[in-house]
């Protein structure tokens, strides 16, 4: 068979993940704290053997992840907290190792856990941050949960703990399969807390999803998908000429 | 079939449901006590289809993978139990909460209810009940030969009673509250129920231990923001068209290549 078929056949394939990127994307277009994936497609020439090399497959790939700043959006509640520049939320995965996430939507649960909006613990000083009955939380930039305890007076607030903050390198970042951040090298664990990280109380941060540049990428991905049909359509009807030449007359 | 398709799919089943709470709480912008909901987004599992990290050859490493999300969900709808503002009425019987506490209702089964609703109504009995007749408890039952009732801020409810220079002391509005409100179970009727991830009720007296004092002659609006869900509704609708933006080209390529092929 000609080989440029497989290679259209590659093409059309690739360009159809990427849209799945872009597809998963937008799906997330309203997802408090979602970040983007970009994705993209590299060349993979294949020089073996004999003849011209002329060849080059497509794969598409996501080679990292966006992890730009999304818009801030006011909720007056006390208990959504965003991040305000670099860093990360640490949280419990469901695994009960430790893992990163921007969604800063909080709850305290029945038993005075505190939780992410999908039921996450979040870390603070010594795992997972526990907090008494109160009339009201406060959580200030630095992650320093203050609490006024029922019945007791506003000038009594008492420091309970501090959210675990940090912010490690993107290259040492990524994805994991459950959306949640996790370290790349397993192997280091846990991340010390940095205090630099700022978060802010009273707002949550919007997905980073850039629209625009969705719908655009998958408007030319559908255009690609149609030239690499276009190709196979091209082959196809090359064959078709080449098996009439062939034929003996009759 | 066209994994974009799915992962759209997703996509719209989320708005969707998004726009089914934005609509609840506009339907109940004006009830009393009402407590809006906000839906909960998270995105679904990722599907690793090259492992980032993983060995290329005994020497070297892929260095980017490709990871494909299966779109998001709606994970939960969290309500919202910051106070709506407070109405003066000048209605005897019409209560509200200043602060943290729920009113309990005794629910035909047996069980309590909780509200923030305080229209609160007389019985032919001259017991206090809500709206739909169901009784506040504890019950407090006001005589028929009462010139006017009066509620404290702690909850004592007297009355005076024609022809007697002191008032008399009918008894007690006890609130509840409890460590997670936002877990109670809504019911409608403006009811909540307890639930595991409430946390059982503390009962209480108004005013004392965290508990927010009531107001006779007032009662909590809804704590919907109708600009806030006006927006809400925008942003959800533009992001319904986008997925289904990408339904219709995930279609087009297909039907593409099943007619040119």
């Amino acid at each position: 068979m000609d080989k440029a078929l497989y290679i259209a056949m590659s093409g059309a394939k690739h360009n159809m993940r990427a849209q799945t990127v872009h597809a998963n994307n937008l799906a997330n277009v309203n997802t408090t704290g979602f970040k983007a994936d970009f994705a993209r497609a590299r060349s993979m020439p294949i020089y073996f053997g004999e003849g011209h090399p002329t060849r080059a497959y497509a794969l598409e790939e996501i080679p990292a992840t966006d992890f730009r700043q999304g818009p801030l959006v006011e909720t007056g509640r006390d208990l959504d907290v965003a991040v305000e520049g670099d860093g990360f939320i640490a949280v419990q995965s469901p695994d009960g190792t430790e893992a990163y996430t921007r969604a800063g939507s909080l709850f305290i649960d029945a038993l005075g856990m505190l939780r992410t909006g999908n039921g996450l613990p979040l870390l603070g000083n010594g795992g997972p941050i526990a907090i008494p009955a109160a009339d009201k939380v406060e959580i200030s930039g630095d992650g320093s949960i203050t609490v006024i305890a029922l019945g007791q007076g506003v000038d009594a607030p008492v420091q309970v703990d501090r959210i675990k903050l940090v912010n490690p390198p993107t290259d040492t970042i990524q994805r994991g399969i459950d959306g949640l951040i996790h370290l790349l090298d397993d192997e280091q664990g846990e991340l010390p807390a940095d205090g630099n990280v700022r978060i802010i109380s009273g707002f949550v941060e919007g997905s980073n999803v850039n629209a625009v540049n969705e719908l655009t990428s998958v408007m030319s991905l559908a255009r690609q998908y149609e030239m690499q049909v276009k190709i196979m359509q091209t082959v196809k009807e090359d064959s078709e000429a080449s098996a009439r030449l062939l034929q003996p007359a009759s | 079939m066209h994994a974009a398709l799915y992962v759209s799919k997703t996509g719209l089943a989320a708005q969707d449901t998004k726009l089914t709470t934005v609509a609840n709480n506009l339907a109940n912008a004006s009830t009393v006590g009402f407590k809006r909901d906000r839906a909960v987004f998270e995105d679904l599992l990722y599907q690793i289809q090259r492992q980032p990290g993983a060995q290329n050859t005994e020497e070297t490493q892929l260095p980017s993978g490709l990871q494909l999300g299966t779109g998001v969900r709606v994970v939960g709808t969290q309500k919202q139990f910051d106070y709506g503002s407070l109405q003066v009425t000048n209605q005897p019987l019409d209560v509200a909460i200043d602060g943290r506490g729920f009113f309990q209702i005794l629910q035909p089964d047996g069980t309590i209810g909780y509200t923030r609703a305080g229209q609160f109504h007389l019985s032919n009995q001259g017991e206090i009940v809500d709206p739909t007749g169901l009784l506040l408890q504890p019950a407090i039952i006001i005589p028929d030969n009462a010139e006017s009732v009066t509620i404290g801020t702690d909850g004592t409810v007297s009355a005076r009673i024609a022809g007697v220079a002191a008032p008399a002391i009918l008894g007690n509005i006890q609130t509840v509250d409890f460590v997670n409100p936002a877990g109670l179970q809504a019911i409608g009727g403006n009811l909540f129920l307890e639930t595991a991830a409430s946390g059982n009720p503390i009962q209480g007296i108004p005013g004392q231990n965290g508990l927010g004092q009531v107001e006779q002659g007032m009662l909590e609006n809804s704590n919907v923001d109708i600009v806030e869900e006006m927006v809400n509704m925008i942003t959800t609708q533009r992001a319904y068209e986008m997925n289904s933006k990408i339904v219709s080209t995930a279609d087009q390529m297909l039907q593409f290549v099943t007619q040119n092929l």
